[in-house]
């Protein structure tokens, strides 16, 4: 191969797309040129750059909350053709609390005046506690103390998840369930899932990552307000206002939303996680400091609406211990990989379906052949709940993959036995939104 | 077989408003790492995210080449930032937590000419590259989703590249002569 060749076939061959001859003459050609050499050095960084950016966005996902923006602005820009300039700067342009305000005023153009008023009660919620230097949150959740933030279950019982946040000096925060936590010290977000002995770690420092938004929005009442009132006013939510005594006798403000998650019944995701489950969100605010004082989130079922998470402990403008910034990780932890490289034989495994994904990953838990099974995984090296679990097991059945409307994975229906004698049957989650094209299991064993 | 952005801007003009979902599901994921390289706090970047589609779709009838729809984005992006930048400073005057987020951001504007670069990039070229990175596309599957043969894919990609190193250095220099002076 001459140099005119190699370039010619460069990018097809760090792309690994040549055959195996085309690919030995191009790397032959590679070790004698410099020049050559220079070009794919050159290619292959650049890669890199670019290749940084899909891990970095790959949960961005504006196009539902634009649109619902722009159908909102659209309908009074035909109203109310005055409105119009006041539209364009509620994002944030006024700043935060005047931004709530001017939400608020929308809220009264779009909402009869009971949902109005239910709107300024959470406008001046939110001004109430738009200087907070910290907030520590603390409540029940019905969940399974390792799996997502915001996984939810009507039948598990309820775990304790606590959320600490700091703005000043500079901005940190924690997240914590029994067997999942995460924490953001100001430079990056590192989380662990502590029975699996496998971290996370998310640059640079952000105010959310992992799952953790519905939690974060929680705490940043003038963000929830718009959240809610542009779904409320996109989708017809039902807002509520009711006054109550509370039990100091004081006097309550109570704000009911009945949020929609917009997907099918039949759909998998389905009331699994906060996003994707239809619930009556109650927020109660003191008639006097206008704070939040409580959140209970209800789940929507066939024949009563369930408890599923309740907020009992609001402290504002406390002091937090050090302590609460730093993440003790244990000394064989297994590492999430951001940054994933092509395997030497990649078009074998991207050119598989997600079925054969499956049994190709199963089949190497069955001979727990781990080096195999890391193929699959994200995590290096296999973290020891997967080895104990995973390891030794037979394959009983695998079926056709589906898909969700809330997710970007494939889900693989499979039966297994465990070496413990159980019968398994659930869906793998699978997806292979990376470079390698490869599949990777993303939950669901 | 997708428009082009042109066809898509012109459609919206036409009335067709539903048509901007596309250009902001082309576009989402490039602006996002565009803001993340400027601003510190995800927050932030997703709220500047949304306000400049918004923004673009209130001006779109003021868009003078709608084949630039991007490069356009990132302009009003652009100034959205400065104005979240000085919003902030301006309620937090005294506050230590501004001054951290503006030196971060002024730290990490070397993370953002890469998209400006692939906003100068020829249509052709710009949607392999975001297919590819940005979606997580294989070069087979992009070439099923355009229907090219997926020679011209690795073709195409080829030729990006060159663009884009072009372009980096041109940006480098100037920088540096920038700096220089």
């Amino acid at each position: 191969m001459n140099c005119a060749e190699c370039r010619e076939n460069l990018v097809a061959c760090v792309e690994g797309l040549l055959d195996r001859e085309e690919s030995l003459q191009c790397q032959a050609h590679l070790e004698t040129c410099a020049a050559c050499r220079a070009e794919y050095t050159a290619i292959t960084r650049l890669q890199q750059q670019l290749a940084a950016r899909g891990p970095a966005t790959a949960g961005v996902s504006l196009v539902n909350p634009v649109m619902r923006r722009v159908q909102a602005m659209q309908t009074e820009r035909e109203r109310n053709p005055i409105m119009t300039k006041l539209f364009t700067r509620w994002g944030f342009g006024l700043g935060a609390a005047v931004g709530a305000t001017a939400v608020m005023l929308i809220a009264f153009l779009v909402f009869p005046k009971a949902q109005a008023t239910a709107a300024e009660v959470m406008t001046k919620g939110a001004q109430a506690v738009a200087k907070l230097t910290s907030i520590h949150l603390r409540g029940q959740l019905r969940t399974l103390p390792a799996d997502n933030f915001s996984y939810i279950n009507a039948d598990c019982p309820f775990y304790t998840i606590e959320f600490w946040k700091q703005s000043e000096p500079d901005l940190k925060w924690r997240i914590e369930k029994p067997q999942r936590v995460v924490v953001m010290d100001g430079q990056s977000a590192v989380m662990l899932i502590k029975n699996a002995g496998l971290a996370f770690k998310v640059p640079p420092s952000t105010t959310s990552a992992f799952d953790t938004d519905w939690l974060q929005q929680i705490a940043n009442l003038s963000n929830t307000i718009t959240n809610e009132l542009n779904n409320a006013i996109a989708n017809g939510w039902k807002m509520n206002l009711a006054e109550e005594t509370g039990a100091d006798g004081r006097a309550k403000d109570v704000v009911t939303i009945e949020a929609k998650s917009g997907l099918p019944d039949n759909d998998y995701l389905k009331n699994s996680f906060v996003e994707t489950a239809d619930t009556r969100r109650v927020y109660v605010f003191d008639n006097q400091s206008e704070r939040l004082e409580s959140v209970k989130i209800y789940l929507h079922a066939a024949l009563d609406d369930k408890l599923i998470f309740e907020l009992d402990q609001i402290d504002y403008n406390q002091s937090i211990d050090p302590a609460v910034w730093k993440l003790d990780l244990p000394a064989d932890v297994s590492w999430w990989q951001n940054e994933i490289q092509k395997l030497p034989d990649n078009d074998k495994y991207a050119s598989m379906t997600a079925e054969q994904a499956t049994r190709a990953f199963f089949e190497a838990c069955s001979q727990e052949n781990w080096i195999e099974a890391e193929k699959f995984l994200r995590e290096s090296p296999v973290d020891h709940l997967l080895k104990q679990e995973l390891g030794g097991l037979e394959i009983i059945q695998i079926g056709t993959a589906f898909t969700s409307n809330a997710s970007p994975d494939q889900f693989v229906p499979y039966e297994i036995k465990l070496r413990n004698g159980y019968n398994k049957k659930l869906n793998l989650a699978l997806r292979k939104d990376q470079p390698t094209g490869r599949w990777f299991v993303d939950g669901g064993w | 077989m997708d428009l082009t952005d042109k066809e898509y801007v012109e459609r919206c003009r036409d009335g067709h408003q539903e048509d901007f979902r596309v250009l902001v599901d082309r576009y989402q994921k490039p602006l996002f790492a565009y803001l993340a390289g400027r601003l510190r706090d995800g927050l932030q970047v997703e709220e500047a995210a949304q306000e400049s589609f918004v923004r673009a779709f209130l001006s779109l009838k003021k868009l003078r080449k709608p084949e630039s729809f991007y490069s356009w984005l990132l302009g009003i992006a652009g100034r959205v930032t400065k104005e979240q930048l000085s919003s902030l400073k301006h309620r937090q005057e005294d506050c230590e937590v501004t001054e951290s987020i503006m030196a971060n951001a002024a730290d990490r504007q070397e993370d953002y000419p890469l998209e400006e670069a692939i906003a100068a990039l020829p249509e052709s070229y710009r949607q392999v590259i975001l297919l590819r990175y940005y979606e997580g596309h294989s070069c087979q599957e992009i070439a099923t989703r355009l229907d090219l043969p997926l020679g011209t894919v690795t073709k195409t990609l080829s030729r990006a590249y060159a663009v884009l190193r072009q372009e980096l250095a041109a940006r480098e220099r100037a920088e540096t002569t920038v700096n220089q002076t």
